[in-house]
């Protein structure tokens, strides 16, 4: 699609953060000047159970091309055990949404850990990759 | 029927006689043959005017929901997918074990008045003569789940088949297709959220729908904005859905809302197994998503 | 008089569509209201011979969701840079009396008292009405009971009589002329026999019901008649006369647009205030407005009740509240004087 390719487009990533992983890897990743692309824009919030779906589909309704959610590692949660609950929860929208016929490209999740800075660094390359693979997206868009 | 009424009818005299309860909740005829509403019964004089008929089919724990607050003594009428909606209650904590006394009814299977009012009504295209209603052919548990009293014989499910037949036709579709599939569906709906009232397991005070600051999901009937209302209906569902039947039945449009909760009934029985929502009362126990295990299924980068 | 045989039908509606668009009672799968004819495809029908269907069609002068301006924001500015009135020409071809009435109440809110709603007269004006006759009430009809004349409906350009093979054309108006000019070749002279007008199946007594609710805002029967309301607002979706309506935005950034849609008085945040506090927050406090609006309010204001009588809310209402039963319980109940 010529659309994708064309140096024109610039992909609308939004990647949900941990505080205290996943956040601090991308810090780690930027103290370190790790180069990744600069279409990815980060949110804060305190923990991964923090996450809501909703988010994401708001995101896609408002001109995001795709969505990351990440946080601490299952067992290392700086709250406990927030990151379960998202675990549950991400995985089963992940499903839904694909059932809805959203590219599974575009609602993505991960694990990241304050210290994998090399990990945050590849995991947003490979996603502004996909994402420019299966090109600006049309579904759930608001109306104007 | 007549028997099932009589029996609830002396039941019910006799726990407001005894004072053991406050209301009672059940079902009372309608103004017309087929219509049968939910009914609340305030005192024994009232007691004359509960039935159970084949129209009964209204869901009677979404009355509970109007009692939450108060602190009445509640007898209450149901079949095998109303105790479903009691227990998504309890377990929601809406409403206390000890306020409730519940008498259960295993269901033979019931008609529907909204379709039967459709053809009697003369409104659009006479539909073909009514035979049990889509719920009931659909039905995986008619005997009541929970109760204080049992009235009437078991009665076996009338599920026939593949429950998620239709979900992994539609799981077998490309993305493309199943996004055309669920434009041209949803593009229907007219946003008179009849589905959420109707439906026991919304029962948050004020509905994500409702709020104004941020405003979630905007007010205009555009595919993409009914596209997220049933989304985001459905995310809040997961785990939760007692698989009633409410929401498709009384939906003007006839949306097949069944298909996205049965996805989702279909994928947390999969992924994190356990018994499904609402299908039995422990004390203490949450639904699926409000729980975890150390080694759920996996599959994040 | 003027006819219009029914084989010649589709051809009428393909000669109207080229200058108009035309609303027809259709069935659509599952779904059954007045869409564009445009929009027929095979396997939909059209429903003039049914005695309505289940949409009303109010969406055609007040569509369920209308853009109204285009906002753009720079800085401390506010320009409105356009406005969405629409008066592309519409014809609503087949409306039964009561939906015809729903209509002209709306007009009275829209049009009357000093303020006209520019949205709705640009609609308005350029719609024009072919009504359809009458003559077989349904078994929830009243339309009788509420001022509506079922057989000549008040308001119609003109008015279509279903006389077995042909729909007779009666012009009343001049816009009626003026739709009748545009397919006057399809028409025949011809002499049809009209059919007899059958009795209501339902005896509603209207008379002094207004009158007396005034008196019985705060009688306790409400508490009985609502204990079954969901308020889910089905109700005011399918009526033909019901109109409340929400005006929101739409802003990306410094750009946007306002737009109105239907919203429903059954629903708590309808009448939410700017501080959070709410004079209907309680169910049965909602479902007292609605029935008070259709039979009382109304009526004090303009003259004329506003339900008209087409029995679609006692059709879809999923826990049977029927507001025939609610007009007898308000003529039996005892007022304290």
């Amino acid at each position: 699609m010529s659309i994708a390719t064309n140096q024109e487009w610039k992909p609308k990533i939004i990647v949900f953060t941990c505080n205290w992983c996943t956040y601090a890897g991308a810090d780690m990743a930027g103290f370190n000047h790790f180069e990744y692309p600069a279409d990815v824009r980060i949110i804060r919030t305190p923990c991964s159970g923090r996450f809501d779906p909703i988010w994401v589909m708001r995101a896609l309704n408002r001109g995001a091309d795709g969505v990351l959610l990440s946080g601490c590692h299952p067992g290392d949660c700086h709250y406990g055990t927030g990151n379960y609950y998202n675990r549950r929860r991400q995985t089963i929208m992940k499903n839904m949404m694909q059932f809805m016929g959203i590219e599974p490209e575009r609602f993505q999740t991960s694990w990241i850990s304050g210290s994998e800075a090399n990990k945050f660094q590849a995991v947003m390359i490979k996603l502004v990759d996909d994402i420019r693979r299966v090109g600006p997206n049309r579904k759930l868009r608001d109306a104007r | 029927m007549k028997e099932i009424t009589s029996k609830l009818q002396e039941i019910a005299t006799r726990l407001f006689n005894e004072g053991k309860i406050d209301v009672f909740l059940a079902w009372e005829k309608g103004e017309q043959e087929f219509q049968t509403k939910s009914y609340i019964a305030h005192s024994v004089d009232d007691v004359k005017n509960i039935i159970f008929n084949e129209y009964s089919i209204y869901n009677v724990s979404n009355a509970l929901l109007k009692l939450r607050d108060g602190h009445e003594k509640i007898g209450i009428a149901v079949k095998g997918c109303d105790s479903r909606g009691v227990v998504r209650l309890l377990e929601d904590l809406q409403i206390t074990r000890d306020r409730l006394y519940i008498i259960g009814i295993p269901c033979p299977g019931l008609k529907d008045p909204l379709a039967a009012a459709r053809s009697f009504g003369g409104l659009g295209k006479k539909e073909s003569d009514q035979g049990l209603a889509k719920k009931c052919l659909e039905c995986i548990q008619p005997n009541p789940v929970i109760y204080d009293e049992l009235v009437g014989p078991e009665q076996t499910p009338r599920q026939q088949g593949d429950r998620f037949a239709q979900v992994r036709e539609i799981e077998q579709m490309s993305a493309d297709e199943r996004y055309k599939f669920w434009e041209d569906t949803l593009s229907t709906c007219i946003r008179c959220y009849a589905c959420r009232q109707v439906c026991v397991a919304c029962d948050c005070r004020t509905c994500i729908f409702d709020e104004m600051k941020p405003q979630w999901v905007g007010r205009e009937t555009n595919t993409t904005d009914n596209m997220m209302y049933h989304l985001v209906k459905h995310a809040h569902m997961a785990g939760r859905c007692i698989e009633c039947g409410e929401c498709e039945r009384v939906c003007p449009v006839g949306i097949p809302l069944m298909l996205l909760n049965r996805k989702l009934i279909k994928d947390v029985g999969e992924l994190f197994g356990g018994t499904e929502a609402g299908l039995q009362y422990t004390e203490g126990a949450k639904p699926a998503l409000s729980v975890f295990k150390e080694n759920d299924p996996d599959n994040f980068q | 008089m003027k006819v219009l045989s029914k084989t010649k039908l589709e051809a009428a509606l393909n000669k109207l569509s080229e200058s108009n668009e035309v609303f027809v009672p259709m069935q659509k799968k599952a779904q059954s209201g007045y869409y564009p004819w445009t929009s027929f495809v095979s396997g939909d029908e059209i429903m003039l011979e049914a005695l309505n269907v289940y949409q009303s069609p109010k969406g055609a002068v007040l569509p369920q969701t209308e853009k109204m301006y285009q906002i753009k924001q720079g800085g401390m500015e506010i320009k409105i840079d356009k406005t969405f009135e629409d008066d592309h020409p519409t014809i609503i071809f087949g409306a039964r009396g009561c939906d015809v009435k729903g209509i002209l109440a709306m007009d009275e809110v829209f049009l009357t008292r000093g303020y006209e709603d520019s949205f709705y007269k640009a609609r308005r004006s350029a719609n024009t009405i072919i009504a359809n006759a009458c003559y077989e009430p349904g078994s929830n009809c009243f339309c009788n009971a509420m001022e509506v004349n079922a057989v000549d409906p008040a308001g119609a350009d003109v008015i279509l009589r279903d006389a077995g093979e042909a729909f007779v054309w009666e012009v009343k108006t001049e816009k009626g002329e003026a739709v009748t000019a545009i397919i006057a070749d399809l028409l025949e002279e011809k002499e049809v026999q009209l059919p007899q007008s059958k009795p209501f199946n339902q005896k509603v007594d209207y008379s002094g019901v207004a009158e007396k609710l005034k008196t019985m805002f705060d009688h306790p029967l409400w508490d009985k008649l609502s204990a079954s309301c969901i308020n889910c607002g089905m109700c005011t979706f399918v009526c033909p006369s019901c109109y409340c309506f929400d005006i929101q935005v739409k802003m990306w950034g410094e750009e946007g647009y306002r737009f109105r849609a239907w919203d429903s008085c059954m629903f708590e945040e309808y009448s939410r205030e700017a501080g959070g506090g709410n004079p209907r927050g309680a169910s049965k406090e909602r479902f007292r407005q609605r029935f008070l609006h259709k039979l009382e309010f109304f009526t004090e204001r303009y003259g004329t009740p506003l339900c008209t009588g087409c029995g679609r809310c006692m059709i879809v209402c999923p826990t049977d509240v029927n507001i025939v039963r609610i007009i007898d319980a308000v003529k039996e109940a005892e007022v304290n004087a």
